[in-house]
């Protein structure tokens, strides 16, 4: 006679037996992650191109004494509206990364990427660690500084079109009530125990930092090192310190 | 596509069923079950860089998935109060498929962690410790939530009216 426990299992199977996964699963995957890029991408682009527009264009009369910026600026309008409006085909927008590339020799590994860090908790020392994947890229500080170590704070920045990515999670986290605003100085940020992280359900006590338009910097505590402070208080301060001294060099 | 769109994809396509029905056995509703993997594939896809750092695609999915399970059945609790059921009356003669949807009544009536520590260890077949690290707790918090969770399934679905559906069903 089988046992409870293989009971269990069988009508388990025999009850999700039924179940298929959707034949177009992946492709809403694809269609919905494809489409907060493309709004990501077509936030940027019409940013960029506001800019642009508002700038003096008066290197378009070099050779022409008679050219003004605003005759530039409307000779050059065809040209801008061909570039506008359409997306690029999505398998143009950047691919996402593979084997990322490394910083290099960042140093102390204070001052990377466009940031510097001013604060580090005491001990902390640079991983030797790092990766560049274009609009995001990350280091993170450990007590043996090196490759080595157990990772203690990482810091991923955020830029132009990755921010979207950050509004997203943030956005995500305010559904479920999880985290709180915070203020950082001038700056706002987002707190909270990121619970999906290489580290399991511990979760990663995060700090999202808001450093400009198109930058954002995520702050993140390991599940490991958080537990050597007394309380989540004591994290977070720490976090918000180093959100302090964080600075971006754009 | 890139290379890493082409191994998630084919990713999806072996392993996406299977996703599935664990997730219905967090959620126990079919419905949330297919937004809640959804939801997790979409994460991970956002997230491949990261994902680079583990074992592999599925333990992440598989982390998704029960975490979002929980964060939701969480946030109903908030909001309203899931009243216990009753153990269900079962005659001698009750089919398998009754048995099937006491046992899902049945789960469903455990707290979130509970039921995820069911699902991981008996659906997953995880390892005491690979559900541990799965829910990012300690073994013994696994160990005593399986025990507990085991327990009420045992009292709620009770062990005579089982063993005497299996003697049926078998019969």
């Amino acid at each position: 006679m089988p046992t409870f426990d293989e009971e269990i299992r069988r009508l388990m199977a025999d009850e999700t037996a039924r179940l298929q996964a959707a034949p177009d699963l992946l492709e809403r995957v694809m269609r919905s992650s494809r489409s907060n890029r493309r709004r990501a991408w077509t936030a940027a682009v019409a940013a960029s191109v506001a800019v642009i527009v508002a700038a003096p264009v008066a290197y378009l009369s070099i050779g022409s004494v008679t050219t003004n910026g605003e005759q530039a600026t409307l000779s050059t309008q065809p040209t801008l509206s061909a570039a506008v409006p359409e997306p690029p085909p999505i398998d143009d927008i950047s691919p996402l990364p593979s084997d990322p590339p490394n910083l290099g020799d960042l140093g102390d590994g204070k001052e990377f990427g466009h940031v510097k860090a001013g604060y580090l908790p005491e001990g902390l020392r640079w991983s030797h660690r790092s990766e560049d994947s274009g609009e995001s890229y990350s280091t993170s500080y450990n007590y043996q500084g090196d490759k080595n170590g157990f990772y203690c704070v990482q810091i991923r920045v955020y830029e132009d079109t990755a921010v979207q990515q950050v509004d997203d999670w943030i956005q995500e986290y305010r559904e479920k009530a999880d985290g709180e605003q915070v203020d950082i100085g001038d700056r706002t940020g987002y707190l909270v125990v990121q619970n999906v992280g290489e580290d399991g359900m511990d979760g990663d006590p995060t700090l999202f930092l808001k450093m400009g338009d198109r930058q954002w910097a995520e702050i993140k505590f390991s599940p490991i090192y958080a537990k050597e402070f007394p309380a989540a208080e004591a994290v977070n301060s720490e976090l918000k310190k180093i959100g302090q001294g964080l600075t971006s060099t754009i | 596509m890139s290379g890493g769109e082409h191994d998630f994809g084919a990713f999806v396509a072996a392993r996406g069923t299977s996703l599935l029905r664990m997730a219905y056995l967090a959620c126990g509703d079919q419905a949330e079950a297919e937004d809640v993997l959804q939801t997790a594939l979409e994460r991970t896809y956002r997230n491949l860089h990261r994902v680079r750092h583990d074992d592999g695609l599925e333990p992440y999915v598989r982390r998704v998935i029960i975490n979002t399970a929980i964060s939701r059945a969480r946030r109903r609790a908030i909001i309203r109060i899931v009243p216990m059921h009753s153990p269900p009356e079962t005659s001698a003669r009750t089919s398998d498929a009754d048995l099937r949807h006491v046992l899902m009544e049945a789960l469903r009536t455990l707290p979130s962690r509970q039921r995820a520590v069911i699902v991981l260890r008996y659906w997953e077949d995880l390892s005491e410790t690979q559900t541990a690290e799965v829910l990012g707790c300690a073994v013994g918090t696994v160990k005593s939530q399986a025990s507990k969770a085991t327990a009420k399934l045992r009292s709620v679905l009770g062990r005579d009216t089982v063993e005497g559906v299996i003697r049926n069903a078998h019969i």
